[in-house]
């Protein structure tokens, strides 16, 4: 069974270690990451929200029902633990 | 020199890699289920540096705080200054979704562990088939 799992993560970091040849180098500033979306953002986000932490702005104005679901998540998460761990009489 | 600076711009995904794998292993390898919630926070935390990574920039980039903000934020603002500000914004969702997880996994592991008395996955199974055959 030990085998098997070992068998596996070495499988897995073969083919994650052959995708990486892909991946752009560490702090690459022209990497497909910081060129297409990420410059609109650092750009318009103090205008367009008067926002200078740009994390917050794209948190709490763009992605703002994205934050309300991770609420709902973590409301979740916290009733389920009041449910599981609540004393039956 | 070339293979050295090749190295130095992808060990970070490799030590992640790495990372990675030490957490898949407990999870499918280990028989305790603690160890196997400790694999899977292992294995998120390896996620959220890959993510993280990206997000850097070589040549005096800074966080992405506009910098005299609330000032004389009227001049042209230089992409190259701030680093990657969305990797940061979707690893902060995804370290609430990993709290949440861990969270109602240990309250899940309690109720076993009362249940049971023990936290060890055979034994559990072992329990379950004598409680099944008689």
């Amino acid at each position: 069974m030990k085998v098997l799992a070992l068998i596996a993560v070495l499988l897995t970091t073969a083919m994650l270690g052959y995708a990486t040849l892909d991946m752009p180098g560490w702090g690459d500033p022209s990497s497909p990451a910081s060129t297409h979306v990420s410059p609109v953002y650092i750009q318009e986000a103090y205008k367009k929200t008067a926002t200078p932490n740009i994390v917050t702005a794209v948190l709490a104005d763009y992605r703002s029902y994205d934050t309300l679901g991770e609420t709902v998540v973590i409301f979740t998460a916290g009733v389920v633990c009041m449910m599981l761990l609540r004393k039956v009489k | 020199m070339e293979a050295m600076d090749y190295i130095i711009s992808k060990y970070n995904y490799w030590m992640y890699i790495i990372l990675m794998m030490i957490g898949f292993y407990a999870m499918i390898a280990k028989k305790n289920l603690v160890k196997k919630i400790v694999g899977m926070n292992i294995f998120q935390t390896a996620i959220i540096l890959f993510f993280i990574s990206t997000a850097s920039k070589k040549g005096g980039a800074s966080i992405p705080i506009i910098q005299n903000g609330h000032g004389s934020a009227t001049d042209i603002i230089n992409t190259a200054h701030y680093v990657n500000p969305l990797p940061h914004v979707l690893m902060l969702t995804a370290i609430v979704v990993m709290v949440s997880t861990f969270g109602v996994a240990i309250a899940l592991l309690l109720m076993l562990y009362k249940k049971y008395n023990t936290l060890e996955e055979d034994e559990i199974i072992s329990i379950l088939k004598t409680e099944n055959g008689k």
